[in-house]
């Protein structure tokens, strides 16, 4: 490698670095933006030592408010920061707006930077997951399991969560998470059901009942990837006249690739409606005009 | 006649330095056209013989199998009853091997990468064993459950040799993600560019891979006797399965895997088989071929002209150092066709005769670069798709070459000895 390219990759890592370091840092501390349905942002707390074991009525109920509490009745709408680290290449940042209509599962996610990914796009409807490029100005169909933008990161890490519908739980007991406590909970996909990873074990908070740790295993059993879920908001939705849970910040691990790693950041959270056609491929097509 | 070819016979010997010069000229442009032609028949077997081992049959008989109208798998289900039907109406043929594709991500302890993956079974496929020639391992090994072979490049990248176990993680047909640890049993000198992303493991590998069972393949490559003939094999077969019950797929020229995005279009679900020829599975090869085809033609073409210039000048200068001895020959009574045939004689013997040694050379030489396996740098490896020089000479190529120059330099003589029997005895025996 010439001194040249060694300075480029330095001043590139370095670049990245800062980026990242300012987001996390504008993510923790800065006060968020205000909107008008914003009523709480609450980090994970300590627990306490003294957690009781579910009974298996209350794993059954704890997984269905899982998914209950990161849904909304409305819209959604929010800023998300993806910053992949591969072995031997150059950190990548990538910065897209998810946008989410859970009544009727629509889905879509715009790249809006860097330059390169500008008006990228994926987008569901009736459960086929599309991509858009604007480069070629074609639209592919792509499976639900799609990694997003290349990264590690799924489909699944920006959708409401379906764990009550997609898969069986059995309890593992109660387990120290570093200062957390957390209950330990095996899922394992219901038969017939297609999903991106067939087994999943989660570590849920004992205090809020958000997963603070995911694992997630191939159909051979092997150990894929690991997440981490520190950071959840909640916010008041008119609509569902309930909070809505979000993670702030999502940190994947590769763990068949060592080395590799994904963070999620999730900023400008908005529950309003959004227009009625935004969830359409002329809307995404219309982005990169 | 037999006057003729003795005068010609004399008149070489006689002037033997201008003989052995214009015979050698000759003879070297035979070695250099028959060496030439070896090479681009060479390459093209060499590129055919890769291309058919690594990634193609004469003829193929595929498909896709789609679970839902939106997806595509590269798949034939209770593949052994089509193998059947394949077996029955393929005229000529000379084998017949299954491979399952997939394509996934192989990932080593240093550094990972994308592949192309064919599952064989090592047993099935005899020329495999002869078109790859290995650096580390054993290609038996290859019929271990789970083994794995890499090329030089591929293991270079991840860092891996022989006995190194790696991680091969793709996502089923269902979109479930799954891995299977597979071992290198073998690595394989590079052989161009497909072996820069063709990966081959044990068939049940990719089975258990994507979760497919005993009776799912990924494709029946079918080997004929005489590969010029896979268009008509492959419409035979389209026609035989399509008659057997099967839904086919419309013919298209195209490699499978630029077939994956029109047929997710489609609106159908199930089973539906594909016929391809080698020539649509290595479609990127077509243009390599034609412009070797074409190169020959220009390299061909030039050789030739270069023959015919130099022999006219060379008869040229011959001619008007014998000028006072076609006046004596014509003013004892030669007439102009003789002294033209004479002429033609002289220069057709000398012609066939360095051509034939000419072409013994060149067979000889083509023999000798083959046995001593000539290396080849690693960006013409590229192209030519082998690690080492190939050059195939064939008698009837030879024979056409020895003709064609024969030919052509007897025919380079006709004008300048037409010239020669333009001369006036009288002034051609003044000349000085």
């Amino acid at each position: 490698m010439t001194v040249m390219n060694r300075i480029r990759k330095l001043l590139g890592a370095g670049v990245t670095t800062v980026a990242v370091g300012l987001l996390t840092f504008e993510a923790v501390f800065r006060p968020e933006t205000a909107v008008a349905q914003e009523k709480v942002v609450e980090d994970e707390k300590p627990s306490d030592d003294t957690v009781k074991p579910w009974t298996p009525e209350e794993l059954k109920a704890a997984i269905k408010a899982l998914d209950d509490r990161q849904r909304n009745s409305g819209d959604y709408k929010t800023q998300v920061y993806i910053e992949r680290k591969e072995k031997n290449k150059n950190d990548v940042v990538l910065e897209a707006v998810v946008y989410r209509r859970d009544t009727d599962d629509k889905l879509m996610i715009l790249f809006t930077n860097p330059k390169a990914e500008k008006g990228k796009g994926y987008l569901r409807i009736d459960k086929n997951l599309w991509m858009y490029d604007p480069g070629v100005g074609k639209w592919e169909r792509r499976t639900e399991r799609e990694k997003i933008g290349g990264t590690d990161s799924r489909r699944a890490d920006f959708d409401e969560s379906r764990l009550s519908e997609e898969y069986d739980a059995v309890y593992g007991g109660v387990e120290k998470l570093g200062k957390f406590q957390a209950h330990k909970v095996t899922l394992t996909a219901k038969k017939g059901v297609d999903v991106a990873y067939p087994k999943q074990v989660l570590w849920l908070s004992s205090s809020s009942g958000n997963t603070l740790k995911r694992q997630e295993y191939a159909a051979s059993g092997k150990l894929m990837r690991t997440s981490y879920t520190p950071k959840w908001a909640k916010r008041y939705s008119e609509s569902k006249k309930a909070d809505v849970w979000t993670p702030k910040e999502i940190r994947i691990f590769d763990e068949v690739e060592k080395g590799n790693a994904t963070t999620i950041l999730m900023k400008e959270m908005d529950l309003r409606s959004l227009p009625a056609n935004l969830f359409t491929k002329a809307w995404l097509e219309s982005q990169s005009r | 006649m037999p006057t003729l070819l003795r005068l010609a016979v004399r008149n070489l010997l006689q002037h033997k330095r201008r003989t052995f010069l214009l015979g050698a000229a000759v003879a070297t442009v035979t070695v250099l056209l028959i060496m030439l032609l070896s090479l681009l028949t060479g390459m093209r077997a060499t590129m055919l013989r890769t291309a058919t081992t690594l990634m193609t049959g004469h003829v193929n008989v595929a498909g896709f199998y789609k679970i839902t109208s939106g997806s595509a798998a590269p798949l034939v289900t209770k593949y052994p009853a089509l193998l059947e039907v394949v077996k029955k109406n393929t005229p000529g043929l000379k084998q017949v091997t299954t491979r399952v594709r997939g394509f996934g991500k192989i990932i080593a302890d240093e550094a990972s990468i994308q592949g192309v993956l064919s599952g064989i079974l090592i047993s099935e496929e005899p020329a495999f064993r002869e078109v790859v020639e290995l650096t580390q391992g054993k290609i038996e090994q290859m019929a271990e459950p789970h083994a794995l072979m890499l090329f030089e490049q591929q293991a270079k990248r991840l860092g891996v040799k022989v006995g190194d176990g790696v991680t091969l993680s793709a996502s089923t047909f269902r979109g479930v993600n799954n891995t299977v640890d597979l071992h290198v049993v073998a690595i394989a000198k590079d052989l161009g560019f497909l072996s820069s992303f063709n990966v081959f493991v044990h068939a049940d590998s990719i089975r258990e891979l994507y979760e497919l069972d005993k009776n799912a393949t990924g494709v029946i490559q079918v080997m004929v006797k005489n590969p010029d003939e896979a268009e008509k094999v492959a419409a035979d077969l389209r026609k035989a399965i399509g008659d057997a019950g099967y839904r086919m797929m419309d013919p298209l020229a195209q490699p499978f895997f630029r077939k994956f995005e029109p047929v997710k279009r489609e609106d159908w679900t199930g089973q539906k088989i594909d016929v391809t020829t080698w020539s649509d599975e290595a479609a990127f090869m077509r243009y390599t071929l034609d412009t070797v085809q074409v190169l020959t033609l220009v390299v061909v073409t030039v050789l030739v002209i270069i023959i015919i210039v130099g022999v006219m000048n060379t008869l040229w200068m011959a001619i008007r150092e014998r000028t006072k001895e076609i006046g004596t020959l014509r003013a004892i009574g030669m007439g102009k066709g003789y002294v033209l045939a004479m002429f033609v004689t002289e220069m057709a013997v000398l012609a066939f005769s360095a051509t034939a040694l000419g072409a013994l050379v060149a067979v000889a030489l083509a023999t000798a670069v083959n046995a001593a396996h000539v290396g080849v740098s690693e960006s013409f490896a590229v192209f030519l798709m082998s690690p080492t020089l190939v050059l195939a000479p064939d008698f009837k190529m030879a024979f056409l070459s020895l003709l064609a120059i024969a030919v052509v330099t007897t025919l380079g003589a006709l004008f300048p000895a037409w010239r020669a029997t333009k001369l006036q005895p009288v002034t051609a025996m003044h000349a000085s």
